[in-house]
């Protein structure tokens, strides 16, 4: 529903008023681009995970907008779970929403260790290695809206203890 | 006539309701009279959701009236009723009620609730369609949320106004012509809040066209709220066709006939009661096309899922319409 045409809009200059198109996207590549929104004007939104800035971001902007808007949200799924019940939460109607559910963007794994985030492509299940501390981290559905990211477990601690 | 004494039987739809006394008549306008009722030993009456609207009997027949307070904890109901001369005559008997009569009215139902998860109310109302929406507004205030209201009637006919002033404040429009109801219901459609959801009443037209500019606008059926008026503002209604899918019969309604009078013609027997959308008898299973619903029985939700009808007073919307029977 968005089109790349169109350049992004800069920082958060949302109009107040606003009743186009937000597109908000996950992830490091996650994005709405090949999306367009014809005629309507657009305002993207592009956030690394849907982490608490990135939710009050999306709802200042949200509270600014007025009936009449629609929202793309793009990304890993369990972002854009967190993100839509944001919307709810501002009186957005699932009508008003299209979910593009990513399951290859990029992921943001937490690491319980060092406590580094990880960004990686590789799909739920597999191991990923930490940039902090090198554990090898096993990837889980497990999404904490605190973090903003899927929380990761050091995929060797059996054979380790 | 004069109605002073109970007629000798409920009328069904209205069986298991309450006996209520005239507590007070007062003249809204010079057609439309306020009548509140009360339980004769002065007992609560049941609480009822926004925009509820109560059937009462006049003589044999029923009609439905709304309900125009907040519906919490009542002590008494109040209705405003138009007074239609050529009407079904209810509305005439209405107006000859006094203090002291007793009525048989049903319990308050709800077909127009406001939704919980609204955090505003854009109320719009036309001529009598006044009521439940003031109801909605005197509801929001209690509860803490807000609303505004945009009123349109003719100049000196207008019911609810000073309450309506009082109530609302700075957040009433009223407007008496077309162009400016056009320009302030755009103004307004482009300006809400995420939270708002939008509810109408008045003249079916008028309805229609409130919710096709909403819908132009962007505004989603699920922020969409609308009641229908009594038979008596009914209008002849676009002809159509359906097709009784187990009789292997396809039927013409045309303009001006229901459906339920072109089912008993053709020698279909269909319980029904009140003939005017308001009792539930004469619910019809539709497999496809959507239904205009222009009853006050079923609820929006209902009404949207467009799986059954009220054959007395409902339409089609589409050109066929099967059905279950
Ligand atoms: S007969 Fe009462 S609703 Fe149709
Ligand atoms: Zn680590």
């Amino acid at each position: 529903m968005c089109s790349a045409s169109m350049p992004p809009a800069a920082g958060t200059g949302l109009e107040p008023g606003f009743r186009g198109v937000i597109c908000a996207s996950f992830g490091a590549t996650g994005d709405t681009a090949g999306q367009h929104t014809g005629v309507q004007p657009r305002h993207d939104l592009r956030f690394k995970a849907a982490n608490p800035e990135a939710l009050s971001e999306l709802r200042s902007v949200l509270e600014r907008s007025h009936v009449g808007v629609r929202l793309v949200l793009a990304g890993p799924p369990a972002d854009i779970r967190a993100a839509a019940a944001a919307a709810a939460e501002c009186g957005l109607q699932q009508e008003e929403l299209t979910l593009l559910s990513d399951e290859t963007a990029p992921r943001v794994i937490y690491c319980p260790h060092c406590h580094a985030t990880t960004t990686t492509v590789r799909p739920a299940g597999s191991e990923v290695q930490c940039r902090g501390c090198a554990t090898s981290l096993a990837t889980t559905d497990h999404f904490s809206r605190r973090m903003g990211a899927y929380l990761g477990y050091s995929a060797h601690a059996e054979e380790a203890s | 006539m004069t109605i002073t004494a109970l007629p000798i039987t409920a009328h069904p739809a209205v069986e298991g309701g309450l006996q209520l006394e005239v507590t007070n008549i007062s003249p809204q306008t010079e057609s439309i009279v306020s009548i509140t009722l009360a339980d004769p030993s002065g007992a609560r009456l049941p609480s009822y959701v926004p925009g509820s609207h109560l059937v009462v009997q006049y003589g044999s027949g029923v009609n439905a009236y709304s309900l125009t307070g907040s519906g919490n904890g009542p002590t008494e109901y109040t209705i405003s009723v138009l007074r239609v001369e050529d009407g079904a005559g209810g509305s005439v008997a209405m107006h000859q009620l006094g203090v002291g009569d007793r009525v048989y009215v049903s319990r308050p139902r709800s077909a127009f609730a406001p939704a919980s998860t609204a955090t505003h109310h854009l109320l719009i109302a036309a001529g009598i369609g006044i009521t439940p929406v003031l109801s909605h507004a005197r509801a929001a205030a209690d509860r803490g949320t807000t609303s505004s209201l945009i009123y349109v009637y003719r100049p000196g006919a207008g019911a609810h106004v000073e309450e309506a002033r009082d109530l609302l404040g700075p957040a009433l429009t009223e407007c008496s012509d077309r162009n400016s109801f056009q320009k302030v219901l755009a103004e307004q459609l482009m300006t809400q809040s995420l939270g708002t959801h939008l509810y109408v009443c008045g003249p079916v037209a008028f309805m229609d066209a409130v919710l096709d500019q909403a819908r132009e606008l962007g505004w989603p059926p699920a922020r969409l709220h609308s009641e229908a008026f009594g038979a008596a503002e009914l209008d002849d209604g676009e002809p159509f066709t359906v097709n009784l899918v187990r009789s292997g019969l396809k039927l013409d309604v045309p303009s001006g006939a229901s459906l339920l009078e072109t089912l008993e013609k053709a020698g279909k027997t269909i319980p029904n009661m009140c003939r005017k959308g308001i009792c539930g008898e004469c619910v019809l299973p539709v497999l496809r096309g959507t239904p205009q619903h222009r009853d006050l029985y079923l609820t929006d939700q209902e009404k949207a899922e467009n799986t059954t009808m009220m054959c007395c007073v409902s339409r089609s919307e589409d050109p066929e319409l099967e059905l279950d029977l």
